[in-house]
């Protein structure tokens, strides 16, 4: 699982709504995966990412050298654009837990895939 | 009623997928140029979400795009994963989303599998809501209207018989006789292949690059609706077994149904047989034992053996005496809930055990889909239950039956625009005997 799939995921539990967001991670096995740089793809993405939610979970996997925010002219900044290219693709979450903030339901990974079923009594009907 | 239909789905669809995600990877599965275009089309930089993405043949059309890959099967899901694909398991009617995160979502082959017309509201509507204002969705589903045919009815189960999926990827080129394939395959080819017709083969010398580029083997798919197609020598094997096909009454209407009949009693048990599975018979007979001609001979016939012909010659529904396989292994089972009433219809309990979903519990309730046929040649149109015995093939247990509701021309826009107020319809079309709708997210004026 990818930050940048991180980034997206929000717990469907019954009751918990937009507090679903952003889950806690817990990572036992993380891969380093390199991808193709591609600046402007990455710069396109750059206004689609929730800040905090990335920088949360980076700081759980103990990423140095995230960028805190966009910085300004981030389209014509490579170093910031490898950056952030890293973080949001290279890394790859193996083994590990996606936890709802609000329910406290841990949704696990496993083999780099997270499985966000729920159960009948946890969805909302 | 939305627990049945969950019931019908786990048994009919999912089920189905996780025993049968092996032989997915083992066929190459055709990827439709209409939504290979659409997510071409998609601005660099996009997010891309595939609901119901399978094998993830989708997953790397655009490398532009970062595209997401979710599905309800895990072994579909690990399929893709090992192909590099980014991806998840999750429910579509339930998506892990935050709102509006995505700039682009495709739904190729999935909501034909939900059972009700609510549920299948409920997943698009989940899908918009994680679509970003002017954001677009795609939607291809199983259509009910086919090539000079159309089905009987909307809700249909699809035998999926792995023992000649197996046999197909091992297959070399056949012979050509020039007939096309005719049937009614599962057009979306849904991760790997027709249900019904693995027309897919490695060596195949039938390219239909014109379709799409990095597909490999066309599939019948493409077959369906070209003319003078390569005989698919894969008939030869089948038998009867895909002339067995199953329809079903609705859940919708089950639920209609039922409700009328609170204000009466159910008479006996022969009431639900009626009404609820019925199997379309096979046009000439060929459903008797001893009746194994060739299925080869005949021009098109199996394609007219399970759609209605607007002739006068086809033969009424035969109404069958329903009862449940009990499949052994990992083979799927056919069961009807006590009392619940189900997929199968009736509340009558009677002569029915629920043989259990799962192990070998309790006595299985030894119940068979008998294929029936009428004892007179085509076009008699009988209307009464004539079994001629247990077929091979509906017990055999390698046969999984997927559940479908096929849509009929605008019905899929008509759900749209009824239900889903913040889906606008961009454009529909009819690709290859499925419905194609493509929506947008409409933007807030505020």
């Amino acid at each position: 699982m990818k930050l940048l799939t991180h980034n997206l995921l929000s717990s469907h539990v019954r009751g918990v709504g937009p507090r679903g967001f952003p889950l806690r991670l817990q990572a036992t096995e993380v891969r380093i995966n390199p991808v193709e740089f591609n600046p402007e793809f990455v710069a396109r993405m750059i206004p689609k990412v929730e800040w905090a939610a990335l920088l949360e979970a980076a700081d759980t996997l103990h990423l140095v050298e995230v960028p805190q925010g966009p910085i300004q002219d981030y389209e014509h900044d490579e170093n910031f654009l490898r950056k952030m290219h890293h973080v949001l693709l290279e890394v790859d979450v193996v083994e590990g837990t996606l936890q709802c903030p609000e329910s406290g339901r841990l949704f696990p990974i496993s083999r780099g895939i997270p499985n966000m079923l729920l159960n009948d009594e946890e969805t909302e009907s | 009623m939305d627990q049945e239909a969950a019931q019908l789905e786990k048994q009919h669809v999912h089920a189905v997928y996780e025993s049968t995600a092996s032989d997915f990877s083992a066929l190459q599965s055709k990827a439709w140029p209409r939504v290979r275009q659409f997510l071409l089309e998609q601005r660099p930089g996009s997010l891309v979400a595939d609901i119901g993405c399978g094998t993830g043949k989708y997953l790397k059309v655009n490398s532009q795009v970062h595209t997401l890959g979710c599905d309800y099967c895990g072994p579909l899901v690990e399929i893709a994963r090992n192909r590099g694909c980014e991806v998840m398991v999750c429910d579509n009617l339930n998506l892990p989303f935050r709102d509006q995160g995505f700039d682009a979502v495709i739904s190729i082959g999935v909501i034909h599998h939900f059972s009700t017309k609510q549920r299948r509201i409920r997943a698009i509507k989940e899908m918009a809501r994680v679509l970003v204002p002017g954001g677009q969705l795609m939607i291809y589903v199983w259509a009910m209207e086919q090539k000079n045919r159309h089905f009987e009815k909307q809700d249909v189960l699809v035998p999926w018989n792995r023992a000649l999926c197996s046999q197909l990827c091992s297959e070399s080129s056949p012979s050509r006789t020039g007939r096309p394939c005719g049937h009614p395959c599962d057009p979306l080819c849904s991760d790997g292949g027709c249900s019904v017709c693995f027309k897919e083969r490695r060596s195949s010398t039938r390219s239909h690059s014109v379709d799409c580029a990095p597909a490999g083997p066309g599939t019948c798919c493409a077959s369906i609706s070209k003319e003078g197609e390569e005989e698919n020598g894969f008939y030869h094997a089948i038998g009867k077994s895909f002339r067995s096909w199953f329809f079903s009454r609705s859940l919708d209407e089950s639920t209609l149904r039922k409700q009328t009949e609170r204000a009466r009693p159910m008479k006996n048990p022969e009431v639900w047989a009626n009404s609820t599975v019925s199997v379309q018979p096979a046009r000439h007979s060929r459903l008797g034992s001893d009746h194994q001609e060739p299925f080869s001979t005949r021009e098109g016939s199996f394609d007219e053996e399970v759609f209605m012909e607007t002739s006068p010659q086809s033969l009424g529904w035969l109404k069958v005496e329903s009862t449940v396989t009990h499949f052994n292994g990992d083979c799927q089972r056919i069961v009807r809930r006590k009392g619940s009433g189900g997929f199968l219809g009736s509340d009558d309990a009677e002569d029915c055990e629920d043989a259990g979903h799962s192990g070998g519990g309790g006595p299985a309730a030894r119940r068979t889909f008998r294929s029936v046929c009428a004892s007179s040649p085509a076009g008699s149109g009988t209307d009464h239950a004539a079994s001629v015995g247990e077929q091979q093939d509906t017990a055999d247990p390698r046969v999984f039956m997927r559940y479908y509701h096929v849509f009929r021309e605008g019905e899929l826009c008509g759900l749209l625009k009824e239900n889903v107020s913040d889906l606008h319809v961009v454009s529909s079309a009819n690709d290859h005997g499925n419905w194609c709708v493509i929506a947008e997210k409409k933007v807030n004026r505020d």
